[in-house]
């Protein structure tokens, strides 16, 4: 017997799976996680509001005298290396009704340094009177401040919050989903979006084209528009700094306290055992990004003017290269590619294939020297093929039109940037450009 | 014309007839398409949706796009054997056959029965004259 498939998977060109049991499984996850929301948030409801309500709005004022008075310590972790904190308590005399109830109550947060708790403690005298208030149900039950801990309920209520919101949406999204065809979601809105695909906002008039709106706001210094660079590189950079200055943050941290130890005369092994691998990351996480800042830097700016913007199939365009820098190129190469792009799911994660399917050289330079304070100037023709492809952009797959220069300078690795561009079909009846 | 050939006759099969016989269209161009259902024996449809569409094919994630949907629940409709509907094609995207993306153009019909069960009926058209991509490398 074959059971059926909850999810779907993409397997070459066809799809396995049951639709329907997917949906039942996202509707059930959802459901499973509203459920745990409604319950955790009921027990917090229950553990910490409802009795923080009751002593503001139940509990009755009455005046208790100190009988007794101490420390009370709590531990936390195992035997070996357990927590202590210490938090003040005095035992209360007090009339509750008829009768005279004496018991425990705590005075104020727990304390994780003992010296501080016992100064706290001091403050309280034995024989003095204090404000208290008891539970009229359990009246050995008393406190001696009341209030509310808002911090404590956001808190408390985030995670409780999350789910069921996360969980409520889900549910929702899946019901509206029922029974509905693939057409009908997608024509009235309730086809899922997929949060780590690139898709790109289409064109008025013109479904599924790319909007251009970003590549003509550049204007040129000779041409028309300058266009902008399309650098994965430059978000590597950034990872790689951000990634050096946090992991180094927590170095600094974990050395500073190493060093503090030092001084008072201990030295905590475990710590300097942790730091050292630490550290030997953070150097490398510094390294790698001083290296690809120099790599990123030291090659020189390219940039890219164009004629017009939007392309036409069949037509042809001016552009022209600037390379900026210092040193010599072995040679620089300009050329004109449609790249195909498809985003797919392969186990829990997500990937992006990209596949140059048609190159047309535009010029190719060599022996470059470049100078600072000057720059590499030359000009190419672009003709767009008269039956070119349009450029395409949906949720997951993308057909990227985009002129590339690639360069090889004698000092440095060899180096690739490229520059979108978006083609527009011909309306019917219009020559090709 | 398309016809789902359906020897044991236990599911429905709905025949299509494009305006255009070439089934291939230009930009903003109007279609016209008529179709006709083969239900078996004693199966009553108690919904129909018709729609033009397009969807990717290839190594990525199914994406679709839907030009025109219509669903037709009245009985008298639901259960007629012939319908026919027009539009007016969009200006993009255009059929593309590339190497890892494809863009396909289509006409659903879509039979609803009872119990939830559902049968649907595609039919490929063509829209533009995009050549297909060549292979990687090939310029």
């Amino acid at each position: 017997m074959r059971l059926p498939r909850f999810f779907s998977k993409k397997r070459g060109h066809r799809r396995t799976g049951s639709e329907v049991w997917g949906s039942v499984g996202e509707a059930l996850f959802h459901a499973a996680l509203m459920v745990a929301g409604v319950a955790f948030g009921g027990l917090l409801v229950t553990g910490i509001a409802v009795p923080e309500w009751r002593i503001n709005h139940d509990f009755i004022e009455s005046r208790g005298t100190v009988v007794g008075k101490g420390l009370a310590r709590r531990s936390t972790g195992g035997s070996a290396a357990a927590q202590a904190s210490w938090q003040p308590s005095v035992r209360l005399r007090y009339p509750a009704g008829a009768e005279a109830a004496e018991a425990w109550a705590f005075d104020g947060p727990e304390e994780p340094d003992r010296a501080r708790a016992l100064e706290r403690l001091d403050r309280v005298r034995l024989g003095e009177e204090l404000p208290c208030w008891y539970d009229p149900a359990r009246p050995a039950h008393v406190v001696i401040s009341r209030g509310y801990n808002w911090w404590m309920w956001a808190l408390t209520l985030l995670l409780p919050g999350a789910l069921l919101a996360f969980g409520g949406a889900g549910l929702a999204r899946s019901l509206g989903r029922w029974g509905r065809s693939e057409e009908r979601q997608a024509a009235t809105g309730h086809r899922p979006r997929d949060p780590l695909a690139e898709g790109a906002a289409s064109t008025t008039g013109h479904p599924g084209i790319p909007s251009c709106e970003d590549l003509v706001n550049s204007p040129g210094t000779i041409l028309r528009y300058r266009l902008p660079i399309e650098s994965p590189e430059s978000w590597n950079l950034l990872g790689l700094g951000l990634f050096a200055v946090l992991w180094n943050a927590v170095v600094a941290l974990l050395a500073v306290n190493a060093g503090l130890d030092l001084l008072g005369g201990r030295i905590d092994w475990l710590l300097l055992a942790v730091l050292v691998p630490f550290a030997v990351v953070g150097v490398g996480g510094v390294v790698a990004f001083t290296r690809s800042l120099v790599l990123a830097t030291a090659v020189g700016t390219t940039q890219l003017e164009i004629s017009a913007h939007p392309l036409r199939p069949g037509g042809t365009y001016e552009a022209l290269l600037a390379q900026g820098g210092t040193g010599a190129f072995r040679d620089l190469e300009m050329s004109l590619e449609l790249e195909e792009r498809a985003t797919f799911r392969q186990g829990t994660d997500t990937r992006t294939d990209r596949l140059v399917v048609w190159r047309s050289p535009l010029g190719s330079w060599q022996g470059l020297q470049l100078s600072p304070g000057t720059r590499f100037e030359v000009r190419a023709t672009i003709h767009v093929p008269a039956a070119a492809m349009h450029s395409f952009a949906s949720e997951h797959n993308g057909v990227n039109w985009r002129i590339v220069i690639r360069g090889r300078p004698t000092r440095w690795p060899a180096f690739t940037r490229a520059f979108p561009v978006v083609v527009f079909p011909l309306s019917p009846g219009e020559p090709a450009a | 014309m398309t016809h789902l050939p359906d020897p044991i006759r236990q599911h429905p099969s709905v025949t299509v007839q494009f305006c255009s016989p070439d089934r291939r269209y230009e930009p903003l161009q109007s279609i016209a398409i008529r179709y006709t259902v083969d239900l078996p024996p004693g199966q009553v449809a108690r919904a129909v949706e018709r729609s033009i569409v397009w969807y990717t094919e290839g190594k990525g994630e199914e994406d679709i796009g839907v030009h025109t949907f219509e669903r037709l629940t009245d009985r008298a409709t639901a259960e007629a054997t012939t319908g026919g509907f027009e539009s007016r094609l969009p200006a993009s995207p255009l059929s593309y056959e590339g190497v890892i993306v494809k863009i396909r153009w289509c006409v659903r019909v879509r039979l609803f029965f009872d119990a939830g069960r559902d049968f649907v009926s595609e039919h490929v058209f063509d829209l533009g004259r995009v050549p297909a991509a060549a292979f990687p490398g090939r310029s």
